[in-house]
């Protein structure tokens, strides 16, 4: 077996373009399971009866990409926004008004009066992440389904709760985890999970950072009116600390575990929660793994209960765009990557299959399956246990590289074994008033 | 556009990560911090500043013990560590948090209480049940609502007594969450086995006044605690004219265990509307282990047409080779809608015992389902390359056609001839452009691309000039080195034709194989023209690869020496501005010595040089005067 020096020479032609496809036709090329447009009335224009009536919470960078996929779908109303900066609700307002074409949008700057509302069916969640949960599993005790931007879980309690929430609320949860939605990641996936690669050994992920990232207690500065800025819900569920401007705009309390510090982040979970889920779902969505080494020459090796491994690895990769992942199995191995391209050991593995070439990771696909879920009572793709899974392996993976030794994690008690330090990282209380 | 935005975002946001490192103290991963409980226990009686013990706190939620727990204590009295006191006493192990925490109780009120309420309800600490139950009376709705959920997450019997009570006398905000609690009690109750007394928790929440998404919850847990007996329960909620209760229905029997329910489904399938039946299908289809085929098949069959397309569609994934003649018949049909489901779903149901039935009809197949057989064999990439050869002499152009795309899909390199025959000789000709189209898709899906290449360069050797084109466009697809090579020699040879287009797909080649050969093109060929579209394809490649970037300088190096006008050569300085390097910035100042450049160049030279300055290069010493 040879690996092909340059992704081009091995299979790259022997896909079709579509990327000009995915831009002009969205859903067109949705994926096979689900159900004809027709038959849930999305042929034409949709009767308001029908329509998944949504509402957007913390919409910025991110989530306006997001609500860039949701507007066009036909079957969307989106008739409220809520985020608490005054900016920005009013940037989001705009943008919404300008698509239907009237001042019908209305702004909350705390999102609960949001959930309150009986007329939104589902939320899109795409705070910072130190929200993504606990306004995740709010929505659902207020009955509303959600699309909830990544990384979904500060920790592994967190994550349990989260999977367990969504079970007893009969919700439809689709985590931020687009890249299941796109036909390179899904074969290369679907290779690994059915065998084609022979019993699969090692699977691997780019946490592109095993680093902390831990911010000082900032200087306090004058709090904004809260109508301006609401320091107070922006803080949340983290613990308290001073206003400070540099906090705000994209700074993301605890994205990494938040283990010592006020704040901290890494890479194990901010693109785990991509890459390491595609690993879960080449193993089929199993438990997580069972045993986390500390970090090595730039790879961190877990191990599943069956021997598999999931190694998160800095270096090695084919050059084929950002969050690559790859897989190897006894009899061949493929790598895929956010070109839209993947590598494989042998073109036979496509078995005289296109595998459309989708670069850019649009999430559009994502969104129709979320919507398509909302209308059916399915789970989606990136449901509420497949999220659960791959949270888990990344926070272990994360107390592994904290402590800097092995620990070992038990999928029947969701305990580390004898390992009490690592047992206490498996939670973080919230500020008040909140809760799980 | 859109598909442009992730890219976008992409570099946003490492700008952005790049903007808040500035931020943030960037602190290499490292073990346990090596200070003693005792030193942190001291700087939390010290008077040092809040975001010291902030830090402390989280130390001490890995490392206190009970010596921790008293200092901590004292801060759950403080707005602004109380959440940090609450991080560490939340998980430290034994019953001194837990005391402490249940003293809190005693003296803090508003939403401090409400954080030492919820950490108890996190602890799960049996012993502040009676505390907890009492402040459910508390007149303060955010107090008793919290009492509410943690006295469900403690869920003994106690605790689960106390909700049973505040259920019938609370109201509101405070019923709400005892509803909340009362399911937690009773979910636990069902995993720990004991479904009866669960059952009847989520009976009393049912009939009670609560908001509708309690209703769910425990109308959920009603159907799934009562085991194979709540089969009628999921019926009934099924048939609810309430639609949120109809999409719980839908839920739920996703996941309701054994076969029994699939036979109500069945039966629930002919009562429901059409709207409801079309999802109904649907969820039946996601249990393949136990549903009732023959009812979807029905459904597929006759009736409403939008539960029919439903229908069609869930045999995709609960298909089998007994639905085959039911979606033939749909397929052949009149109406185009049912017609194409029933065609998309024949072409993915897993099976083999599909793909032999589909061969088997073939032979004696009626003219309407002919090419349809034939279209699935190709869809399905059944290796039935003999029947459509077969179909190939046959005299509706339909059947030919569909005949050339399935051999398209499956035919093997060793039989790649056939195709090239009816590309390079072609028995009708209203068949030549599906023909090119099979032989392209099969060359592009060809393992061993250099022996398909190697065909498809002898066949062009003998190809009429009206094809040639068309076997170097599909060379290109094709790729690899012999594809490569072939190209070039074309690109060289007397053939004006077969210059343009060769220089052209060479222009657009996608990997940097195509390097030497663009650039010996750029000084060789024949014609002017096509000298400038191999020199722009060359510094295509140098601008959009990956590659070390002392070799991208080269290439730029080579490229500007070759060109012979200011285009290509701004071109070329143009990739060094977008790959800022030192080696770029010294090739920029070289350029500057060529006149007609001058000014570009100098350009060019000055923001390599501010990029590199915003990386912290010192570029003083490759520019003059300080360098702007």
């Amino acid at each position: 077996m040879t690996r092909p020096t340059n992704p081009s020479s091995a299979t790259a032609p022997r896909r079709r373009f579509l990327k000009s496809a995915v831009a002009s036709a969205g859903a067109a090329i949705a994926a096979p399971t689900i159900i004809p447009g027709s038959a849930l009335g999305l042929d034409g224009a949709v009767p308001p009866s029908e329509r998944v009536v949504m509402g957007g919470i913390g919409i910025g960078r991110r989530g306006g990409y997001d609500l860039s996929c949701f507007l066009p779908q036909k079957d969307v109303q989106f008739i409220a926004v809520c985020d608490i900066k005054q900016k920005r609700r009013d940037e989001v307002k705009k943008i919404v008004d300008n698509h239907y074409g009237n001042q019908n949008c209305d702004t909350h700057r705390d999102f609960r009066e949001l959930l309150d509302r009986s007329d939104i069916d589902a939320v899109l969640i795409a705070t910072g992440p130190n929200w993504h949960a606990t306004a995740a599993m709010m929505a659902a005790k207020a009955g509303k389904d959600m699309y909830c931007e990544k990384p979904v879980t500060k920790n592994i309690a967190q994550s349990l709760i989260l999977a367990e929430t969504m079970r007893r609320t009969a919700r439809v949860f689709q985590a931020g985890t687009q890249r299941r939605n796109l036909p390179h990641f899904a074969f290369a996936c679907e290779l690994a999970r059915t065998g084609k690669l022979g019993k699969l050994t090692k699977v691997y992920a780019h946490p592109m950072g095993m680093r902390a990232l831990m911010s000082e207690w900032l200087g306090p500065e004058p709090e904004p009116d809260p109508e301006i800025v609401d320091w107070d819900m922006y803080l949340g569920p983290a613990a308290w600390r001073p206003f400070n401007a540099k906090l705000l705009d994209g700074f993301n309390f605890e994205k990494g575990g938040g283990f010592v510090g006020a704040f901290s982040g890494g890479g194990v979970l901010e693109w785990g929660s991509h890459c390491v889920d595609l690993c879960q779902w080449a193993v089929g969505d199993c438990p997580p793994p069972v045993q986390y080494d500390p970090p090595k020459d730039g790879e961190l090796v877990a191990r599943y209960e069956n021997g598999t491994e999931l190694i998160f690895r800095e270096k090695g990769w084919i050059p084929l765009g950002s969050c690559p992942v790859r897989f190897e199995g006894e009899s061949g191995w493929v790598e895929a990557g956010d070109s839209g391209k993947m590598v494989l050991s042998s073109p036979e593995l496509l078995a005289g299959r296109d595998v459309a070439e989708i670069g850019g990771y649009p999430a559009t696909f994502h969104v129709r399956d979320f919507l398509d879920c909302v209308k059916m009572r399915r789970q989606p793709k990136g449901n509420a246990d497949a999220a659960c899974n791959a949270h888990i392996a990344c926070h272990a993976a994360n107390i592994a590289l904290y402590l800097d030794r092995q620990v070992n994690y038990d999928n029947q008690t969701h305990l580390f074994v004898n390992d009490d330090q690592a047992n206490r990282m498996r939670s973080e209380a919230l500020r008040e008033p909140w809760r799980l | 556009m859109q598909n442009h935005l992730p890219r976008i975002r992409s570099l946003t946001c490492f700008l952005l990560a790049f903007a808040i490192l500035s931020t943030v103290t960037l602190i290499p991963v490292h073990s346990v911090a090596a200070e003693s409980e005792s030193e942190l226990i001291a700087v939390l009686r010290s008077d040092a500043p809040e975001a010291e013990k902030a830090v402390v706190c989280k130390k001490l939620a890995i490392e206190g013990s009970d010596a921790a727990v008293g200092e901590l204590a004292k801060l759950l009295s403080n707005p602004r560590l109380s959440s940090w006191a609450r991080i560490a006493l939340e998980v430290i192990p034994g019953q001194k948090a837990d005391e402490v925490l249940r003293q809190a109780t005693q003296s803090l009120d508003g939403g401090l209480l409400v954080g030492v309420i919820n950490s108890i309800g996190v602890r799960r600490d049996a012993g502040a049940v009676e505390a907890l139950a009492a402040r459910l009376q508390d007149i303060d709705a955010q107090v008793a609502s919290a009492a509410a959920v943690a006295l469900g997450r403690i869920g003994n019997e106690a605790a689960t007594k106390s909700l049973q009570q505040a259920l019938a006398s609370s109201s509101g905000a405070v019923r709400n969450a005892v509803a909340e609690g009362y399911l937690l009690c009773a979910e636990r109750l069902h995993t720990e086995d004991k479904s009866g007394a669960a059952t009847e928790i989520y009976d009393q929440i049912r009939s009670a006044d609560l908001p509708m998404q309690r209703i769910v919850e425990a109308t959920r847990g009603a159907i799934l605690s009562r085991g194979q007996d709540g089969i009628a329960l999921l019926m009934e909620t099924f048939r609810s004219d309430d639609k949120t209760l109809f999409q719980l229905a839908l839920f739920t029997a996703r996941e309701f265990p054994g076969g029994e329910v699939d036979l109500a489904l069945a039966d629930e399938l002919t009562r429901a509307t059409p709207p409801r039946a079309a999802l109904i299908v649907q969820a039946m289809a996601d249990r393949p282990e136990t549903v009732v085929l023959e009812a979807v098949v029905n459904a597929a069959q006759t009736g409403d047409k939008h539960v029919r397309l439903s229908a069609i569609d869930a045999l995709k994934r609960v298909g089998d080779v007994s639905s085959l003649s039911v979606l033939l018949d749909i397929a052949a049909g009149p109406d185009p809608e049912l017609s194409q489901t029933a065609i998309d779903t024949l072409a993915e149901i897993p099976s083999d015992g599909v793909d032999d039935r589909l061969v088997a009809l073939l032979p004696d197949a009626e003219s309407d389902r002919y090419p349809l057989l034939i279209e699935l064999v190709g869809r399905r990439r059944i290796d039935a390359v003999p029947e459509l050869v077969r179909a190939l002499d046959h005299s509706d152009s339909d059947v030919r056609h569909a005949a050339l795309i399935a051999i398209g899909e499956t035919v093997s390199l060793e039989k790649l001839d056939l195709l090239l025959n009816q590309v390079l000789d072609p028995k009708n000709t209203e068949d030549v452009a599906t023909a090119q189209q099979a032989l392209k898709s099969a060359s592009v899906r060809m393992p061993d691309r250099e022996a398909c290449a190697a065909k498809l360069a002898d066949a062009l050797q003998q190809a009429p000039a009206n094809t040639k084109t068309l076997l170097l466009e599909i060379l290109s697809d094709v790729g690899g080195t012999t594809a490569l090579q072939t190209l070039a020699m074309s690109a060289k040879s007397n053939d004006a034709e077969m210059q343009d287009a060769a220089s052209r797909l060479l222009g657009k080649w996608n990997n940097l194989d195509a390097a030497p050969v663009l650039l010996d093109l750029a000084e060789t060929a024949p014609e002017e023209k096509y000298r400038v579209r191999a020199l722009r394809g060359y510094i295509g490649l140098a601008r959009k690869f990956n590659m070390p970037e002392r070799d991208r300088v080269e290439m730029c190096k080579r490229a500007l020496d070759q060109a012979s006008r200011s285009d290509e050569q701004k071109l070329a300085l143009d990739v060094l501005k977008l790959h800022p390097s030192v080696a770029a910035l010294k090739l920029a100042v070289q350029t500057k010595q060529i006149p007609s450049l001058k000014q570009d160049a100098t350009a060019a030279a000055a923001e390599i040089a501010q990029q590199l300055r915003k990386k912290g290069v010192d570029v003083s010493r490759f520019i003059s005067g300080g360098g702007s």
